[in-house]
């Protein structure tokens, strides 16, 4: 855009005759740059080499003829908005047809006029700057308005995103919602149409999800977010009419990623389908809703689809612009060559893995330049084993005083919080907050006993399959068996200290050192 | 500690207004108690508030239990978090007192005897 305001339009002429090109050299000169290709091979390297702004294209020519010349244009990405003006002797209205269905945008015929061929040509450069202008602006829409940013907290999950706008933006957006630290959702989505109105609509749906999400977490339980087939209900029924008006439809894909219970439901609307990497068996398979895509005026109710995952599994999320990038010989990218690719560089990190998509589809269609947009988000599930090193251990250290325990159940609560893939629900984790509890009180009230000063250190530890409490004192010694086992009739009112500990964990080991430490130890299976 | 307690005909409702019931708190809910018991002998709890308890609660419980049922009268517990409830049945408590799941339903079983 700026470089066509600040230098002067770069203008070609195609014509096999030196007379034609002196009259239009000499017309053209004082306003523009201008290049001269006397056959249509010439005409072709000349423009793939130099991306002139406008071509004044002659029909008859030895060899290829401008017909040819301008199909040969209009196929390749990079070469066919450029406008063609045919400028031939031949008036009839048959060949002005077949110019026009080559491609031209306009015609001149010999004789001309200067006069004509000046006005011509510059009302073409404005309709071209016009249209270059409304892509700048459709694609500042996407970046600023369409392209969300990924919650960065979410244990145990990679995020990658990719786009490449296309010359012509075509609304494809996505966005991320976060619920809580384990919990976020997902939406990517394509209007159909091109522009500033796709970009707009896309913009418009997405703010539409927003208020939709805020209304309906406002009429529920605050606990309770609502599901992503409710949701999806709700912007469609608030967009219908809007989308009918402007004869337009959204496919889209909405996905809810719980890492607490390791599932994914999603509700997709006619969308590319995501491609569900499987690390177990080292396969893909491929997730399809049911529901037609928004805009369709007789919708079912919509459904949610639910798919369990595991951890080192990966999901791609699509726009048509990446499957269907062509090569120049019109080959698609296609749904299977992603697929395979993605089952071969499952391994990567996300990061690495999208941009060897990126590399890779740019070497299919030798070019980086697509006609669509081309969007992509990588959900990747992290592996046990590569985040337990951040989370493995926690120390933790206490007065002997009962004020403390809060502080106890906090740590430990947070540490089996911590752990990858979530194995520990909430109930067990009040289990285990209770056992800890216990054996503090325990150390507290009777290895400590009226001393004040006195220290307690905890250990949290992850192994492979199990988590180890180790509680350290300095007290007095103790021996579970000399305390008598628990009565249940009410009579009295402690002794449950112990029963509590062994119910609750899945070993208890109570031991000495000669230094004189105490160790209480708790294991609890993953 | 803070309580709220109501009179309802004999019984006194008494609303313990604390998350945690533990070895930390457990001397002080016995001495906010005290004086409740002295005055009634027939006493709800309504436990709702409480999202935490361990053994130290269980206890402080049972001795309100003995203490109401040697003057005639009975201790009943209502409105129960589930990780409570849990613990009651770890220690058999729920064998012990009654619990109710409100406490009209608590007030009520009074009027049908001790």
């Amino acid at each position: 855009m700026t470089t066509v305001e600040k230098i002067k339009p770069l203008v070609l002429i195609v014509d096999d005759n030196s007379t034609n090109i002196d009259l239009l050299v000499n017309t053209l000169k004082k306003d523009y740059r201008l290049g001269v290709a006397k056959n249509g091979q010439k005409a072709l390297d000349y423009t793939e080499k130099h991306l002139p702004d406008l071509i004044l294209l002659d029909i008859m020519m030895p060899g290829m003829n401008g017909y040819e010349v301008c199909g040969r244009l209009k196929t390749a990405t990079r070469t066919k908005d450029i406008p063609v003006i045919f400028i031939t002797a031949m008036t009839e209205t048959a060949h002005k047809t077949r110019a026009f269905e080559a491609g031209a945008l306009d015609y001149i015929t010999k004789p001309f006029h200067t006069a004509e061929v000046k006005a011509r040509v510059k009302t073409h450069l404005s309709l071209k700057k016009a249209r270059e202008h409304e892509i700048y602006i459709a694609s500042k829409i996407q970046k600023t308005l369409l392209l969300g940013q990924p919650p960065r907290d979410i244990n145990g999950i990679q995020i990658a995103q990719l786009t490449i706008p296309s010359q012509k933006v075509d609304g494809d957006f996505y966005d991320f919602f976060k619920i809580n630290n384990q919990c976020f959702d997902l939406v990517v989505g394509d209007v159909m149409g091109k522009g500033i109105p796709a970009a707009l609509l896309g913009a418009a749906i997405k703010s539409h999800f927003l208020r939709v999400l805020n209304e309906l977490i406002r009429l529920t339980d605050k606990k309770e977010f609502p599901d992503p087939e409710k949701i999806i209900s709700s912007v469609h029924s608030s967009m219908i009419d809007q989308l009918e008006d402007i004869e337009t439809f959204v496919t889209l894909c909405y996905a809810r990623f719980d890492m607490a219970k390791y599932l994914l439901s999603f509700v997709d609307c006619g969308h590319m389908r995501t491609i569900h990497f499987h690390a177990d068996s080292n396969r893909c398979s491929l997730l399809r809703g049911v529901n037609m895509p928004l805009g369709f005026p007789e919708q079912e109710p919509f459904k949610q689809t639910l798919v369990s995952f595991q951890p080192g599994d990966l999901f791609v999320f699509y726009s048509d612009g990446l499957t269907e990038a062509k090569n120049q010989d019109g080959v698609l990218y296609g749904e299977k060559r992603l697929v395979d690719f993605v089952q071969k560089n499952a391994i990567m990190e996300s990061k690495e893995l999208i941009n060897i998509i990126r590399k890779d589809v740019v070497a299919f269609s030798q070019s980086d330049i697509f006609d669509d947009d081309l969007t992509c988000v990588l959900v990747g599930i992290e592996k046990k084993s590569t985040s337990q090193a951040l989370s493995d251990k926690a120390k933790l250290e206490i007065k002997n005083d009962l004020t403390e325990l809060a502080r106890v159940r906090d740590f430990v609560r947070n540490f089996c919080e911590g752990i990858p893939g979530f194995p520990l629900d909430n109930n067990r984790i009040n289990l285990i907050e209770l056992a800890v509890t216990e054996v503090t009180a325990n150390i507290i009230k009777h290895a400590y006993g009226e001393h004040t000063g006195e220290r307690i250190q905890i250990n949290a530890l992850l192994l492979d399959d199990k988590i180890v409490l180790q509680f350290y004192d300095w007290g007095k010694a103790f021996d579970p068996k000399s305390v008598p086992l628990p009565v249940f009739d009410g009579s009295q009112s402690g002794g449950f200290g112990l029963h509590i500990i062994s119910h609750t964990v899945d070993e208890v080991v109570y031991s000495r050192d000669k230094k004189g430490r105490n160790c209480a130890s708790l294991e609890i299976k993953l | 500690m803070k309580l709220s307690t109501e009179k309802i005909g004999e019984v006194t409702v008494v609303t313990v207004l604390t998350e945690v019931l533990d070895a930390s708190n457990a001397e002080e809910f016995k001495t906010a108690t005290a004086p409740i018991l002295k005055e009634s002998n027939k006493v709800v709890f309504e436990i709702s508030q409480i999202k935490f308890m361990d053994s130290s609660g269980c206890g402080t419980l049972l001795s309100f239990l003995r203490q109401l049922k040697s003057s005639n009268g009975n201790l009943k517990l209502c409105r129960v978090q589930e990780p409570v409830r849990i613990l009651f049945e770890l220690v058999r408590i729920d064998r012990i007192i009654e619990i109710f799941d409100t406490k009209e339903e608590a007030i009520k079983s009074f009027k049908m005897g001790i």
